[in-house]
C-alpha cells in the first residue's frame, strides 16, 4: 500500500504530472494524449509517422510529439528515453504503452517476417520500454500502464499472434506487478472490440459489426478511469466505460 | 511414428528424445549444442537425426525448415526454451531478446510453417511447452513468464484452425523440473526434491501425447498449483515472490 500513498501525496501537490504515451498518432492513444495534454499534464507522445503538425493534433502545447518505430525496439526506446532527457524529465509518473498492430488470417498462412515484427511491436518494445523507464517510474512512484485486449479471454483461430502478444503484456504485467509492489504501479487495461483504424489496417474488414464496437473516446475515457482507481487488470467492457461516465471515484487524481 | 523434438540435447528434451528411440520411433532432434545428438544418433543409427538449429536465429530455423522439406511429422515437440531470472530492471535487454526468439518466435515459425508448408501429416499432433507460471505467476522471471503466456494463448488460438488441417494441438504447463535449467534459475539452496525428474515429466507428455486432450498439467502437485493460482491469483502471485523473489541472489541469464 506504500505506493498508493505516496502517490496520492504528490497528487495533492497539484503539480502538472509527466505522461507518456506511444501509439499516439491514431485511435485511443490520440485520444488519452489529447485528454491528458488538455488537463495541463505533461505530455511525451510517441508514435511510427513523422508528424509536422503535432500541436494541431494534439490540440495543445503541453503535448510533444517524437517518432518512435515499435518495430525496432531498441532504438526507439533510446529515442524515448533521449527526448525525457532533452525536455528535462527527471521522473515520470505515468506510461501508457498503447500502440499495437494486428494481422488477421489462418495461422498457418501468416507470414513469418510479419509475425516478426508483430511480436516486436506489441510485445519486445513493451518489455524493452518497461525496462528502460523503471528508474524514472520508480523516481515519481508512477504507474505503468500496458494496453492489452479483450481478445485474450478466448481462443482467437485468425489473429493468434496478435492475442498472444496481449497475452503475453497480461502475464507480464501480473509478475511485474508484484515485482515492483512498492515501487512503481503497474496496470493492465484490456479493451473491448473499438471502432478504430486498427482493423483496417490489420486488413481485416468488419462491416456492419463496426455498429457493436465501443466508441475510442468511450474507451479511452475509460482507460483513465481505470488508471484513477489504479486497477489493476481491468476489463473495458461497455459496461465498465458507462460506469466511468458516472463515477467520480479517484477525482483528482492524475 | 517421425517425431521432430527441440532442445533435444538436454533436460526434458533429451528425456523426451530417449524415450521415443526406445519406444522404436524416427526422431528428428533439434538442438543449438549439436554433440551430444551426434553421439545419440550414432548410437540410434537410423532412427535418430541429429538437426541443428539455433532458434535464437530466425534464418538458422527457416534453414531447418527447407530440412525437413518431404517430411511429414506426426508429433512435433516445441520444447527448447531458455529463462532469465532476477530483478526484471536488472537484466539487460538483450537477454529479454534471446528470451523471446527462443521461446516465443521459434515456436511460433515452427508450428505456423509445418503445418503452412504441409510438414505435418494427417492426425498430428503439435505439443507446446508452457509452465506452471500461467497459472500462479512469476516474479523474478516476468519475462519468462510473459513469454510461455503468449505459448499459451497461441497454442489454445490455433487448436480450431489446425484442426481443420487434422493437425491437434497440446500445452503441457510443468511445474519445476529437475535439470540444470532448474539448477541455473532457482534460488540458492533450495531443495531438488520438490522438482519432477525429466524421465517421469517425458512419460507423462508422451501419454497425454496419445490423447486427446489439450492440456496438460502433468503431476498432482502441479494441478493442485494450477488449481490454487486459478482461485487466488492474486494469493499465489504473492507467494511466488516470496518463495522465489525474495530469495533471488542476482540475474542469471
Amino acid at each position: 500500500m506504500a505506493d498508493r500513498v505516496s502517490r496520492s501525496n504528490k497528487a495533492q501537490s497539484g503539480r502538472a504530472r509527466t505522461v507518456l504515451i506511444t501509439g499516439a498518432t491514431d485511435g485511443i492513444g490520440l485520444l488519452l494524449a489529447r485528454a491528458y495534454a488538455g488537463r495541463g499534464h505533461k505530455v511525451l507522445a510517441t508514435g511510427r509517422r513523422v508528424l509536422t503538425n503535432d500541436q494541431d493534433l494534439f490540440q495543445s502545447p503541453n503535448a510533444v510529439y517524437i517518432t518512435a518505430d515499435q518495430s525496432d525496439p531498441a532504438h526507439a526506446c533510446s529515442a524515448i528515453v533521449s527526448a525525457m532527457q532533452n525536455i528535462g524529465w527527471q521522473q515520470l509518473d505515468l506510461a501508457i504503452l498503447n500502440g499495437a498492430t494486428a494481422w488477421v488470417g489462418p495461422p498457418e498462412d501468416e507470414p513469418v517476417d510479419g509475425m516478426k515484427q508483430l511480436l516486436d511491436v506489441n510485445f519486445r518494445f513493451h518489455i524493452h520500454l518497461a525496462h528502460a523507464l523503471a528508474p524514472l517510474l520508480f523516481e515519481a512512484a508512477g504507474q505503468l500502464v500496458m494496453v492489452g485486449s479483450t481478445a485474450t479471454k478466448k481462443a482467437q483461430g485468425r489473429f493468434a499472434t496478435y492475442t498472444a502478444t496481449k497475452a503475453g503484456l497480461d502475464g507480464l504485467c501480473r509478475s511485474l506487478r508484484e515485482e515492483w509492489s512498492g515501487r512503481a504501479d503497474v496496470l493492465i487495461v484490456h479493451p473491448g472490440p473499438t471502432r478504430t483504424n486498427m482493423h483496417a489496417k490489420a486488413g481485416l474488414k468488419i462491416g456492419f459489426a463496426r455498429w457493436f464496437f465501443m466508441s475510442p473516446l468511450r474507451v479511452a475515457s475509460a482507460i483513465q478511469y481505470a488508471i484513477r482507481r489504479g486497477d489493476k487488470r481491468r476489463m473495458i467492457t461497455r459496461y465498465f466505460a458507462f460506469k466511468a461516465r458516472f463515477s467520480r471515484a479517484g477525482e483528482g487524481r492524475l | 511414428m517421425k517425431v521432430l523434438v527441440t532442445g533435444a540435447a538436454h533436460g526434458l528434451g533429451r528425456a523426451l528424445t530417449e524415450q521415443l528411440l526406445a519406444n522404436g520411433h524416427e526422431v528428428v532432434a533439434v538442438d543449438r549444442d549439436i554433440e551430444p545428438l551426434e553421439k545419440l544418433a550414432l548410437k540410434h543409427r537410423g532412427a535418430c537425426l541429429a538437426g541443428f538449429a539455433d532458434l535464437q536465429k530466425v534464418e538458422s530455423v527457416e534453414s531447418l525448415l527447407v530440412r525437413q522439406h518431404g517430411n511429414k511429422f506426426d508429433l512435433v515437440i516445441l520444447n527448447a526454451g531458455i529463462s532469465a531470472t532476477g530483478k526484471f530492471e536488472e537484466i539487460p535487454p538483450e537477454a529479454y531478446d534471446r528470451l523471446i526468439s527462443v521461446n516465443l518466435f521459434a515456436p511460433l515459425h515452427l508450428a505456423s510453417r509445418l503445418v503452412g508448408n504441409d510438414l505435418m501429416s494427417a492426425k498430428s499432433k503439435i505439443v507446446f511447452i508452457s509452465s506452471l507460471s500461467h497459472a500462479v505467476g512469476y516474479p523474478g522471471g516476468a519475462v519468462y513468464a510473459a513469454t510461455k503466456d503468449a505459448i499459451a494463448s497461441y497454442a489454445r488460438s490455433i487448436s480450431k484452425p489446425f484442426h481443420k488441417k487434422r493437425v491437434s494441438v497440446l500445452t503441457v504447463f510443468p511445474g519445476p523440473i529437475d535439470t540444470g535449467h532448474a539448477e541455473k534459475h532457482s534460488p540458492h539452496g533450495s531443495s531438488r526434491s520438490k522438482r519432477m525428474a525429466p524421465d517421469k515429466l517425458a512419460r507423462l507428455i508422451l501419454r497425454a501425447s496419445r490423447g486427446r486432450s489439450k492440456i496438460l498439467y502433468p503431476g498432482g502437485k502441479t494441478y493442485l498449483a494450477a488449481l490454487f493460482g486459478r482461485l487466488f491469483p492474486g494469493l499465489a502471485t504473492r507467494l511466488m515472490r516470496r518463495g522465489l523473489y525474495d530469495k533471488m541472489a542476482g540475474p542469471s541469464y
